[in-house]
């Protein structure tokens, strides 16, 4: 038991108590001490040696009372492992027991603790689950944001100690269903249809400056290096119609001659008008343009339906000119989907092998170029009078650039103003949606209406509906009739309208009508040719043996079989039948509890392996060798090599990255506009990517553990190598980029990433990162902090040196010392990059702003006092970070133990205890080049299987 | 249903299911209760509240409070000082995970968490209603302060739209029979595979959890299954968006579920955990970290800005027991029906300390006391005990409870 839950990624501005929370009450069974009793005896007079002169009775240095604790029998021995298979202690000055000696002395305390068991199973996390999914029936569907996430407090995800629940099991029942429907969907698939806009959604009136229509498109040629409110630019004429993969084409150039490449971010969200509200929205991709010439670039993009596609552009230019002549591009947009990769999908051939399968011809074809529901409908309208120049077309275009208005030259129109819509069809028509134009003074705009019906066009009797109008903002607005019409005619009637000047007068910007359109997309639905037991009974079982990585028998497959044929039996269609087989399987307890039942040890070891490098279930390679039980402790390196070659492993980096460095909390926060102004959601979102590119270099490479602290190389692109002031780098591209010796980057420790999560967004805090790589890096053990202690808080007041003056008071207190010397030191060398984890000098200090904050790139801030990234550490000065490096690559074996023991945790759900422990540092190498990360992660796993196999 | 599994089911001595318990009080053709049903609510405001500014100065007097002095409901409400949950010296945030169940130390690696209060009373007092119980949070962490009989965590709702779309939005019950059935057949398949397992000879403990996770999604089907006979309750969607103060909206708006919850008797057992959230918020009058200011270390601007933090918590507090009291319902008011527990696993959130707990008990028709100081550091879980008590479970005990203390009266 080492490092309890460090509760990191929910304190992060947290106190140092949480911080350390660390050791507490561990559950000793005193019976553990059957031992052979000369070997306690010979361990003892070792630590009597070693140890007893600062830790007897007598001095009990640091509050450690070893003799005590011997004389009482039953104590926690892990910080006194810990710290002595680190070399931790005795310290150096001291005097050290030899090999054999400091062996006897690790091998009694392991033995002697009976440490707590951990359940020998758990439930699979959200993540395998619907990896899993995913590859059994052959789709990509994201749904784990639809389970709850269980992890609680616990570091990893595969936590021994979470338990299946009600609620956990609800959400599995729910998201099985919604992945077979996607995968086998009992409606039928949509035809793949092709949308071309070039017409951007006009959201709000100011936003006009950041886009102006060029050529056959759009010029983005207004934008900031921040967008704290994302103003991004909607594409009309395009909606999803049901969710799916889509693929999105645009045509786009580079403008300017400047060598950076523009970047287009493109997002899907809900598009909504004037406002500034920073709109929802999912960063889809990335395109980065170098092209100055008209390029088509593709981005294969998951959408459903309500949201739509924007974009929005970066260089590290401002082009804040009107009418610019620099910026991106887009001609047009080209949606085309749902996309499937094949015809019948995947999912087909997956589930139901070389069943004949019935797939009707899916057609292609373009959107419909009717943009609004009126002409869908095919209505006719009138109004009282328009100005030249302002016809009705205007205000039925679907746009609300243009409007139409009531006629006031040559003479003004009188009232009643009113607009009828005919509905030849008799369509039924819920109500209005009614927008007024985004430009003007108000004049004319709506402030009251009346609806009446009409079956004839003459006799309107009294009215349907009436009701005011919003007239501030040029938002739609909804007009909804009681209850739906089919009459002929129907008449708004405006009762009141603004006017600055007296005069009658009355406009529009947009008007439809609002009504269910009936789609005539010919679905088409798939079916499988049988109706024959035997082959439901081939389906299930084929697919219950991958998902349970195991040859089943009849019995076992019994339930399973009855669920399926049942529903045959009452009639159901064979793929429907199928289903609720397949369902079952997904939510057993064999597939949602690992490790599950295997006929073999060859089963068991695929489906260990599959879940720690893809988060799944074995593919038919392992399966087959499982099959004759070829998957022997021997084989496992070679099974590592292959797994993690395929890209599936890109899911173990990144839930190992999440877990491991904390980097699920990357998000949590978002840095100051005003100290950070240059941080945006482009450097947002690249930033991760480098430590997995980097972790997943590190590892498929098998190179020596010591890169992870440093390194000459990182994976960069245009915008991290702005961030981190490396030139020359053009492309948002990921590629290795190799430093000169004076670059401080290389390894995890000066990531942005790493740099970020550890700091509230605000100021940074030594102690904070100090903890963080103490506890991720370094792997230290500490003991429980002292209770009720003062937190210090960062705060980089008008006097900046008073955070460090503040923290080297840990030092005058042993109490505080014992753990903050293994703590601060790191974080002070850290002190030389920002919260965002740029390199800095001197601190920044907010300055106030007069009135609305309102960016600017230069942000807000002055600049006090200077960093001072010095310190010592196990007795090793430092001057800055290039320095702490140093230190702690001198010690490979220690970084290397803390790398397999959190490896260890993420594969099987537990701390190892110390005997574990010690057996995993007994293999790490002597020698710094020969200690590799693919050999360490295979070795882990090796132990882990054999002694599971045991 | 099948034969085997079902009397499987039952010889494995579960509960029955919810609804069928209901089925047989009414086919009992019990009068109608004369009287209005109880019901509770508890609230943990996870991050405490700045002590001098919440307990009242002078001993008795409310109106001492700077926080609670302009509380319209003062004579519906107590006030208690000294209460605490033992075991947690050394705890930290983990605290948060006691507040319900009254488990001594959350941080211990060994650590599992007791059922919590509610889920308790959800036993007896949910099963009259379309939702056994209710529990919310303010964003999407997987866990509040309601724990299931295995100490775990009970995922809470959080998003406004989807509560309220739960519990008033009509739905198709075609899709959802259909939907039921499906699900029915399959626990019904995962019964009979574990009969099997059982018989090969399956790891006992593995299949113990995962059993109980079955069962109780069938009694929760079946509870769903009685309820689909009758309608949602019709109600005006008054939930508020103000994107300024996201986070003052959000809890405004759970607090008006949950009236509306209880006020349709939707159900009768609602917990609300305000977690705190990494970043800065804005309520009227500051911006800044929740956390960050919850660590004031007593420097008087923080604590202004933090106060403004939990004065518009207390605000929409306040709001929720006004409007409860003036929804007449019985000879008395919703509020005078409904125990409203308010309070916090944190005393001292700043030093993380856990003693002297912020504890107010409002409403649920006892003789108010306003501010009841006791004069020794007494488990919360006595008072949580009494609670049992109060709304007729006999239990000998809860958590850490010596003895109920008979705290409230009437």
């Amino acid at each position: 038991m080492t490092v309890v839950f460090l509760y990191f990624p929910m304190s992060k501005a947290c106190s140092t108590l949480s911080l350390l929370a660390l050791i507490t009450s561990v559950v000793f069974h005193a019976a553990a001490e059957k031992l052979n009793s000369s070997k306690r005896d010979q361990a003892i007079l070792h630590f009597e040696k070693y140890c007893f002169d600062c830790h007897d009775e007598d001095v009990q240095k640091g509050n450690v009372n070893m003799a005590k604790w011997f004389d009482a029998g039953s104590f926690d021995g892990t910080l006194m492992f810990e710290n002595l298979i680190t070399a931790k202690m005795p310290p150096e000055n001291k005097k050290q027991p030899n090999a054999e000696e400091k062996r006897a002395m690790l091998d009694w305390l392991a033995k002697r603790q009976a440490e707590h068991k951990p359940a020998p199973y758990r439930r699979i996390s959200r993540h395998e689950f619907v990896h899993s999914l995913n590859d059994l029936l052959g789709i990509k569907l994201d749904l784990t944001g639809e389970i709850p996430d269980d992890r609680g407090t616990f570091d990893f995800d595969s936590d021994r100690r979470i338990k299946l629940t009600k609620e956990m099991l609800g959400s599995y029942f729910k998201v099985a269903d919604r992945m077979l429907e996607f995968a086998l969907p009992s409606e039928g698939f949509a035809p793949e249809r092709i949308w071309v806009t070039n017409k951007i959604k006009d959201s709000h009136k100011t936003y006009n400056i950041y886009t102006r229509p060029y050529k056959e498109g759009i010029l983005f040629s207004w934008t900031r290096a921040n967008n704290g409110n994302s103003y991004s630019f909607f594409y009309d004429n395009f909606d999803p119609p049901v969710p799916g993969w889509y693929e999105l084409t645009f045509d786009a150039m580079k403008m300017g001659s400047f060598p950076e490449d523009v970047s287009m971010e493109i997002f899907a969200g809900k598009y909504y008008y004037a406002d500034d509200r920073p709109q929802a929205q999912r960063l889809l991709d990335v395109i980065s343009l170098g092209n100055r010439e008209m390029k088509s670039q593709k981005v294969t993009v998951f959408l459903r339906p309500g949201e739509n596609v924007s974009v929005h552009c970066y260089s590290k230019h401002n082009f804040r000119q009107r009418n610019g002549k620099q910026g991106a591009y887009i001609k047009q947009l080209k949606a085309r989907g749902p996309i499937l990769e094949q015809w019948p999908p995947a999912s087909y051939a997956k589930v139901f092998g070389n069943l004949p399968i019935k797939a009707p011809f899916r057609e292609a074809r373009e959107a419909s170029p009717l943009q609004t529901n009126l002409q869908a409908i095919g209505a006719k309208v009138t109004v009282s009078s328009f100005q030249k120049g302002m016809e009705k077309e205007k205000m039925l275009d679907g746009s609300n650039r243009t409007f139409w208005h009531t006629r006031f030259k040559p003479t003004l129109a009188k009232p009643p103003h009113y607009v009828i819509i005919e509905n030849p069809q008799a369509k039924e028509i819920e109500g209005l949606n009614y927008a007024t134009w985004s430009g003007g003074n108000g004049n004319g705009q709506v402030e009251a209406y009346a609806i009446h019906f009409s079956d004839n066009g003459k006799d309107w009797g009294k009215p349907i509906l009436t009701g005011p109008l919003e007239i501030r903002l040029a938002n739609e607005q909804l007009i909804l009739f009681p209850e739906k019409t089919t009459k002929r005619f129907i008449k708004l009637l405006i009762t009141d309208a603004h006017t600055l000047d007296g005069r009658s007068l009355a406009s529009i910007g947009k008007l439809d009508v609002i009504t269910t359109l009936s789609m005539d997309d010919a679905i088409a639905k798939v079916t499988v040719s049988s109706r024959s037991t035997d082959d439901t009974k081939q389906v299930i079982k084929r697919f219950a043996e991958r998902a349970f990585s195991s040859s089943l028998g009849i019995e076992e497959l019994a339930p399973f079989y009855q669920a399926s044929l049942d529903a045959l039996e009452e009639g159901e269609d064979f793929v429907e039948a199928a289903k609720i087989g397949l369902k079952a399987v997904l939510c057993s307890h064999r597939f949602l509890m690992a490790p599950g039942e295997h006929e073999n040890q060859s089963y068991a070891r695929a489906a260990s392996l599959a879940r720690t490098f893809w988060l799944s279930v074995p593919d038919q390679e392992s399966l087959k060798i499982s099959s004759s039980d070829e998957l022997t402790i021997k084989d496992i390196p070679a099974q590592v090599d292959r797994m993690i070659k395929e890209p599936r492993s890109k899911r173990m980096i990144h839930s190992f990255c999440n877990q491991w460095l904390d980097l699920r909390s990357f998000d949590k926060i978002a840095p100051s506009l005003k100290l950070y102004p240059l941080y945006n959601d482009l450097l947002n979102h690249f930033l991760p990517l480098e430590t997995e590119a980097y972790l997943d270099y590190l590892i498929r490479e098998n190179l020596p553990v010591g890169r992870l602290i440093d390194s000459d190389f990182s994976f960069l692109n245009q915008r991290l190598a702005q961030h981190y002031g490396i030139p020359g780098i053009y492309g948002q591209n990921m590629r290795k980029v190799s430093f000169k010796p004076d670059v401080p980057r290389g390894g995890l420790l000066t990531m942005g990433s790493v740099l970020k999560v550890t700091a509230d967004g605000f100021d940074t805090s030594p102690i904070l990162r100090g903890a963080w790589i103490s506890k991720n890096i370094a792997g230290n053990t500490l003991s429980p902090p002292p209770e009720e202690v003062e937190v210090i808080e960062p705060e980089h007041g008008k006097d900046a040196a008073t955070l460090r003056e503040q923290i080297e008071e840990h030092k005058k207190s042993q109490a505080c010392y014992a753990c903050h010397k293994s703590i601060d030191p790191y974080g002070f060398a850290l002190e030389s990059f920002d919260a965002t984890g740029q390199w800095r000098e001197q601190y920044r200090v907010k300055k106030l702003h007069r009135a609305t904050f309102v960016y600017r790139p230069k942000g807000y801030f002055d600049l006090v006092g200077k960093v001072d990234p010095s310190g010592e550490i196990t007795k090793e000065k430092f001057s800055d970070v290039f320095g702490l490096k140093k230190i702690l690559l001198s010690d490979h074996k220690k970084i290397a133990y803390n790398f397999v023991k959190k490896f260890f945790d993420y594969a099987n759900g537990y701390k190892p205890n110390l005997k574990e422990r010690l057996d995993l540092f007994t293999m790490i190498p002597e020698e710094p080049e020969q200690c590799r990360m693919k050999d360490l992660i295979t070795k882990t796993l090796v132990y882990s299987m054999e002694s599971q196999s045991e | 249903m099948n034969a085997i599994s079902r009397k499987d089911f039952l010889k494995a001595g579960a509960a029955l299911p919810l609804a069928l318990q209901s089925l047989d009080l009414r086919a009992a053709a019990k009068p109608k209760p004369a009287s209005p049903p109880k019901r509770i609510i508890f609230i943990c405001s996870c991050l405490g509240f700045y002590e001098p500014y919440f307990f009242p100065k002078k001993r008795g007097d409310l109106k001492t409070s700077g926080y609670l002095r302009d509380m319209k409901t003062l004579d519906k409400m107590t006030v208690f000082n000294n209460l605490y949950h033992p075991g947690m010296d050394t705890s930290n945030h983990d605290s948060e995970k006691s507040f319900l169940t009254g488990s001594p130390s959350p941080e211990s690696p060994t650590f599992v968490n007791g059922m919590s209060l509610d889920q308790v009373l959800a036993r007896e007092m949910g099963k009259d209603t379309r939702f056994p119980f209710l529990n919310f949070s303010i964003y999407d962490r997987g866990w509040g302060i309601s724990w299931n009989d295995q100490g775990s965590s009970i995922p809470p709702m959080h998003d406004e739209s989807k509560i309220f779309e739960k519990l008033f939005e009509k739905e198709d019950l075609q899709a959802k029979k259909r939907q039921l059935k499906n699900d029915q057949n399959i626990l019904d398949c995962l019964q009979r595979d574990m009969v099997q397992l059982r018989k090969k000879g399956s790891q006992p403990g593995k299949l113990d959890s995962y059993k109980a996770a079955i069962r109780e999604l069938e009694t929760q089907l079946t509870h769903e299954k009685f309820w689909l006979n009758t309608e949602k309750p019709k109600v005006e969607n008054s939930l508020s968006e103000d994107p300024e103060f996201a986070f003052s909206t959000k809890i405004s708006n759970l607090f008006e579920l949950a009236k509306l919850a209880f006020r349709t008797d939707s159900t009768r057992v609602i917990t609300l955990s305000m977690d705190w959230i990494d970043g800065a918020i804005t309520v009227p009058g500051t911006t800044g970290g929740w956390h960050t200011l919850s660590h004031h270390g007593g420097k008087a601007e923080k604590i202004e800005s933090l106060s403004k933090i939990e004065i518009d918590t207390l605000k929409h507090f306040n709001r929720f027991l006004f409007e409860m009291d003036q929804i007449k319902e019985g000879e008395g008011t919703l509020l005078d029906h409904t125990t409203v527990v308010m309070g916090s696993n944190f005393g001292n959130a700043s030093n993380h300390t856990c003693n002297n707990l912020p504890v107010i008990v409002a409403g649920g028709g006892y003789r108010h006391q306003a501010h009841t100081v006791l004069e020794k550091p007494t488990p919360l879980c006595n008072l949580y005990l009494e609670l049992l008590h109060k709304h007729n479970l006999d239990a000998g005990g809860f958590g850490s409870s010596v003895a109920d203390m008979g705290l409230l009266k009437g």
